[in-house]
């Protein structure tokens, strides 16, 4: 699959960071581990920068779920406003790149190698994000735009620089892999925000608690649970923290009813002490989150109800009529998937198994069995080669195509490498 | 707000015919058919028949942009007895959360329709889709009743035949392949206009972009 980088750089985090309030790199850190969080919802692949105030998040695999990247973009790009985060964006098929062309000015979105190409051709070799040194020596040898760089023989790179230039360059290409560190969801929620000064009045609490509610809201749609406590803490210099337990009756994960309690709340406590940061924190979650109450009138219990459901599915078709489906890690397409029981699938709130963007295409259909065919239909791509299970008895040695039918159907066909035959394995629907 | 402009009024009119003023329509996300359809969608709470020319063309993938936002929004989608695996790596691969994902097997045509009108009463479920291989009117309109009272979207996957018969289904699209994508017929749209041919750019084959497209290489068949 072609993969989509957004790189967001938060150029106002890193200035905070060093204009002094907080000189503490912490600060930065703190704001982007939320932001991480928060951008879960777009995307099941985030990565943060260790030293820079910059988040990745592959958008590849969702690009379809939002009408496209435009589409995408705009609805990230309207939340990160409504956070109140100045931010610069850049689309690229690899990180690197990304990276860069939040640098730079201009077009910052690339969707193809191609435009990637003629896109970084004449932008300047000061924006590559390699030592001083080898800039210095680049520029000294006449170099000026990274156009020029990338024309240079790879022989002559290899001699001239350190091997990590030539990886930066093919990464910057989206010709090397480009691997980052994904950043995981966590089990429970800490966020902690803290300000550049001290806010005495309650009112100005509200700006970033807004802030604070939103980036939960973020989180909990990407885990796909609500929420029924959360605890606010709001710490003062000298002063044990202030603490704000919210419980909602139902489970639920809106920001702005979050915070229309909280307000409420803020009339009635007491601050000892004007706020320097502020903390939210929450342990438990419901899931699965089946919080449009309104799409189901006031007394309806959702959950209750597909429980009953599955007693009486369960009742008339029998035990094992329903199944929840599950991945399962084996290179044999037949065996890449298992059933599973539906009240643990009901139950779970885990977004471990998160698309594999890496994963090569698989049809949305699969036969039971594969089905013996005489001749292969007309090829479309491949082989795509799969050898796996000599350890359990059940090697296969396959070679995949992407195939056409008479009947403009698109069937997924492979040939046993060692007997040629050929099967029909799946369909793409 | 100021005055509302022909094709609002005429925007919410169909989708007062769709929802009758309580479900709205879900968003195909495939601007064309979105707005072709009133309510800009699938309709919700009625049912949907889908009439693909053979199996294999992007009947699926029609839906899966809809499907993934109700899963995601954190509503089940029951499969009935489909004719073939839904094949979980795939799903996962085009953005469906599995844990919302429910099969049902059954072992024949009435346990099929049972189940079909137990899973769309359930507000729990954001689409039931079924494949009956034949089905009579007035069972289309007992589900097309369940789908109103569970504010689901009923799909049916029919046979290219079923075309020619009446049914009291709220929309019905034919589906044939296309060289790139998927050709829609609107066979039946209640409120909105039939007899439309769009050509929808649906990839059932995803992420084929072309810098990424892999020619096949020279091949020689066994025994050839």
């Amino acid at each position: 699959m072609t993969m989509l980088w957004l790189c967001l750089r938060f150029p106002h985090l890193a200035r905070e960071a060093i204009a002094g309030h907080q000189a503490d790199p912490r600060v930065q850190r703190e704001a982007l581990e939320r932001l991480a969080a928060w951008a879960y919802q777009w995307s099941s692949l985030i990565s943060c920068a260790a030293d820079e105030p910059l988040l990745w998040l592959e958008l590849g695999a969702s690009c379809m779920l939002f009408d496209g990247h435009a589409a995408l973009l705009a609805r990230i790009e309207a939340e990160l406003v409504q956070l109140g985060y100045s931010h610069i964006c850049a689309l690229a098929p690899s990180p690197t790149a990304a990276a860069l062309l939040t640098r730079a000015s201009g077009q910052r979105q690339v969707l193809t190698r191609t435009q990637l190409r003629q896109r970084l051709d004449c932008l300047p070799l000061h924006l590559l994000a390699l030592p001083a040194s080898t800039l210095a020596a680049l520029h000294a040898s006449g170099l000026r735009r990274i156009g020029q760089l990338l024309e240079l023989p790879a022989a002559a790179i290899a001699r001239r620089f350190e091997p990590e230039t030539q990886l930066y360059l093919q990464r910057l290409c989206a010709q090397a892999s480009d691997p980052r560190p994904a950043w995981r969801l966590s089990e429970t929620y800490r966020a902690r925000c803290e300000f550049g000064s001290d806010v005495r009045t309650s009112t100005a609490l509200l700006f970033p608690l807004q802030r604070l509610l939103l980036e939960f809201q973020g989180y909990l749609r990407a885990r796909d649970c609500s929420v029924q406590r959360f605890t606010l803490e709001f710490e003062h210099y000298r002063h044990p923290v202030s603490r704000m337990s919210i419980g909602l009756s139902a489970a639920g994960r809106d920001a702005a009813q979050f915070l229309i309690l909280v307000r409420e709340r803020l009339h009635s406590l007491l601050l000892p002490a004007p706020v320097n940061a502020l903390r939210l924190q929450a342990l438990e979650f419901t899931s699965p989150a089946i919080v449009q109450a309104d799409l189901f009138g006031s007394d309806a219990q959702p959950l209750q109800q597909l429980q009953r459901l599955l007693d009486r599915l369960h009742a008339r078709l029998g035990e094992s009529s329903v199944h929840a489906l599950q991945r399962h890690a084996d290179h044999r397409p037949e065996r890449g998937w298992r059933l599973a029981a539906p009240q643990a699938a009901a139950a779970s709130c885990d977004h471990s198994a998160a698309p594999d963007t890496d994963a090569p295409a698989r049809p949305c259909w699969l036969l039971p069995e594969a089905m013996a065919i005489d001749a292969p239909p007309e090829l479309l791509r491949g082989p795509e080669r799969i050898e796996s299970g000599w350890w359990d008895q059940d090697d296969v040695r396959r070679d995949y195509y992407l195939a056409r039918t008479g009947e403009g159907a698109q069937v997924w066909v492979f040939r046993d490498r060692r007997d040629g035959a050929w099967y029909l394995q799946g369909l793409w629907a | 707000m100021g005055a509302l402009t022909l094709d609002q009024l005429a925007r919410l009119h169909h989708d007062g015919e769709w929802r009758r003023g309580r479900h709205q329509a879900a968003p195909s996300g495939f601007a064309e058919l979105d707005a072709s359809l009133p309510g800009g969608g699938w309709p919700v709470g009625a049912i949907a028949e889908l009439m693909p020319e053979a199996a294999g063309i992007g009947e699926l993938s029609l839906l899966l942009p809809a499907l993934s936002r109700l899963a995601r929004a954190g509503r089940y989608i029951a499969w009935i007895a489909p004719p073939y695996l839904p094949y979980a790596p795939a799903l996962a691969q085009r953005g469906l959360p599995l844990q919302r994902l429910l099969i049902i097997r059954t072992r024949n045509l009435q346990e099929s329709l049972w189940a079909a009108e137990q899973a769309l009463r359930c507000p729990a479920f954001g689409a039931v889709l079924s494949w009956p291989s034949t089905i009579a009117d007035k069972n289309v309109r007992r589900l097309q009743l369940a789908a109103e009272a569970g504010g689901s979207l009923g799909i049916l996957y029919r046979p290219p035949e079923a075309a020619r018969e009446h049914s009291p289904a709220a929309l019905r699209l034919r589906l044939r392949a296309a060289t790139d994508g998927l050709l829609v017929d609107i066979h039946k749209c209640r409120g909105g206009r039939a007899d439309l041919r769009l050509q929808l750019s649906v990839r059932a084959i995803p992420h084929l972009a072309h810098d990424d497209a892999v020619a096949v290489p020279a091949f020689s068949a066994p025994g050839a």
